[in-house]
């Protein structure tokens, strides 16, 4: 685009006319700060609000108790950390589940490759609330229901799939060279594999965890089915707060707060280190 | 690596194996469990009825849900569509601050689904803060949240869904060789001709693959439609919740199969359409062909 600046000089192109692009990028941000800003600062102001009555645009008072009590209460303390373990857990268990398949999809030679993508995509398209009602039966006749380790185990069906698909897409790219190297210039296939193949694998493992992480932490459909009311997780607890008979906006706003906090956080650590095509595999696409 | 020999296969399978079997025991599984029960042969094969799935069409207020659902599914789809198309030709310009509108434009991927819902209620509910904001003209806004027409559902959809699609049509504009448009730019096409006869074609496969997926998300999206749909008609992922609770589990899983028969369709033609993108873009870019 440079380039064409420069070439472009005598008839002026109104497509690379600096103004033209300073109106692009205020009605980007504009419209970015209306439909993500304003309502992330509006929950921000509820969860400080103490009176804020219909005409106000801005909250009449002003009280951290809404703060101070969430955080002595023992419920969402519990819920905050019953959702960390089960994201822990979940990453976890997916990640050691995830790695190998997605190295031998990426790197063998396998025969029926295009079935095995198709399996592997398949609990990604089929809604969460289908798999939950058939898992959720399955479990209770096994006896896991409404237990911790019956929400890490459904919540891996929606969480292997993804990771799988971006680890394949991430290994798909190392160079088979190296390793060849490696294995040629002597290093034992051990060595080879602990020395070349698994630091090449770090960063795609990073971004399927950072997203397995936040994947698990907010998820609701599946926990709320196979776990609830036992097992309560950040995102369980703020369905029923947002409950429309008992609606608590203050309270909401701080557990909705403490919940986008770590995900915005590792969303934004994931944006550095994962291209975007990556990104696009991880959601659900390629 | 050792190609083919049965030393090679046998690895192969123990590291794709465990990955696999997990999705066995747990998705597919399960799934067959619910087709077994819909179809009332869990009690062996002198049960078998269809009674469930025509339960579906036949009960007034289930088949307002699937009407709901699908409506749910394509609305949401279709504005965000229009809006992401337009937002991926934007990005495909230089502006100013353009690095940083990309990474912040794909905030809501991360935002779960029922903070969506907190957000639009605190916007959009009558007395929340649009209304207010336009109460001093003496204008008041129609009911946005558990409306008839789901307004707040759509909204709450589309802002959900506008990141991941804007981000895979970037993706497959930009997979499309520069020298295609650039030869209908040079053959006297001008940049809308261009863009609507030669990039949009070619950028179709991607595209679709996005509706597609965007499509089967909302239409089996519970906590959204739940809490700010309008009490009646609730799309069936919503009605899937309540019979389950009551126990009617049968039902619930024939609603559950007759979506997934949706999202099995959907999954297939994705597959084909991506494949014929591998096809039209095959000789140009080697990354893409992995459709």
């Amino acid at each position: 685009m440079a380039e064409d600046r420069l070439l472009a000089s005598p008839p002026p192109r109104r497509r690379f006319c600096p103004e033209d692009r300073i109106w692009v990028s205020v009605g980007l941000f504009a419209s970015l700060a209306l439909t993500l800003g304003l309502p992330l600062v509006l929950v921000m102001l509820w969860s400080v609000a103490e009176r804020w009555a219909a005409p106000n645009l801005l909250p009449q008072s002003y009280t951290s108790a809404t703060w101070l009590a969430v955080l002595q209460d023992e419920g969402v303390l519990g819920a905050a950390l019953t959702s960390t373990l089960i994201a822990v857990l979940v990453t976890a268990c997916t990640a050691v589940l995830a790695w190998p398949t997605a190295w031998a999809m990426a790197k063998f030679p396998l025969r029926h490759k295009r079935a095995i993508e198709i399996f592997v995509l398949a609990p990604v398209i089929v809604p969460g609330i289908v798999v939950a009602v058939g898992v959720g039966q399955v479990f209770l006749l096994m006896g896991i229901a409404y237990t911790v380790p019956g929400v890490v185990l459904v919540q891996m069906v929606g969480t292997l799939p993804l990771m799988i698909r971006l680890l394949v897409a991430s290994f798909e790219t190392l160079p088979d060279e190296l390793i060849h190297a490696a294995r040629s210039l002597g290093a034992s296939p051990l060595r080879a594999l602990w020395h070349v193949a698994l630091p090449l694998c770090v960063p795609g493992l990073l971004a399927g965890c950072l997203l397995s992480f936040v994947g698990s932490f907010e998820e609701f459909d599946k926990t709320f089915l196979v776990g609830a009311p036992v097992v309560q997780t950040l995102p369980v607890m703020l369905y029923h707060y947002l409950d429309p008979y008992s609606l608590q906006f203050p309270l909401a706003a701080v557990v909705a707060l403490i919940l986008l906090l770590p995900v915005l956080l590792v969303f934004v650590l994931s944006g550095r280190i994962m291209r975007d095509d990556l990104m696009a595999a991880g959601m659900g696409k390629v | 690596m050792t190609q083919g020999t049965p030393r090679a296969r046998w690895l192969v399978w123990l590291c794709a194996g465990p990955g696999l079997l997990f999705l066995g025991a747990l998705f597919v599984g399960p799934l067959l469990w619910s087709l077994a029960s819909s179809l009332g042969l869990d009690h062996g094969l002198a049960g078998f009825t269809l009674e469930y799935y025509a339960q579906i069409f036949t009960r007034p207020a289930l088949r307002r849900g699937l009407v709901a659902s699908i409506y749910y599914g394509v609305v949401p789809v279709c504005v965000t569509l229009v809006l992401a198309i337009g937002l991926a030709l934007l990005l495909r310009q230089h502006f100013r601050g353009r690095a940083w509108f990309n990474g912040l434009y794909k905030l809501p991927m991360a935002v779960p689904g029922i903070i969506a819902a907190l957000l639009v209620l605190t916007l959009a509910e009558r007395g929340g803060f649009l209304d207010r904001l336009v109460a001093p003209f003496g204008l008041s806004l129609p009911h946005l949240v558990r409306d008839p027409w789901g307004v707040g559902v759509i909204l709450a959809s589309v802002w959900k869904q506008l990141p991941f699609m804007t981000l895979v049509i970037t993706g497959a504009f930009a997979a499309i060789p520069q020298e295609v448009s650039s030869a209908a730019r040079t053959l006297g096409a001008n940049r809308w001709r261009t863009l609507l006869w030669i990039e949009l074609p070619m950028a179709l496969p991607g595209i679709s693959a996005a509706v597609l997926l965007s499509f089967i998300g909302t239409m089996g999206s519970f906590a959204i439609p739940d809490l700010l749909g309008p009490p009646s008609p609730r799309p069936l992922a919503v009605h899937m919740f309540s019979e389950f609770g009551s126990g009617h589990l049968p039902l619930v899983y024939a609603i559950g199969m007759l979506l997934s028969v949706f999202s099995v369709a959907v999954l297939l033609a994705y597959y084909a359409l991506s494949q014929r993108a591998a096809r039209l873009l095959g000789g140009g870019t080697e990354g893409s062909s992995h459709g």
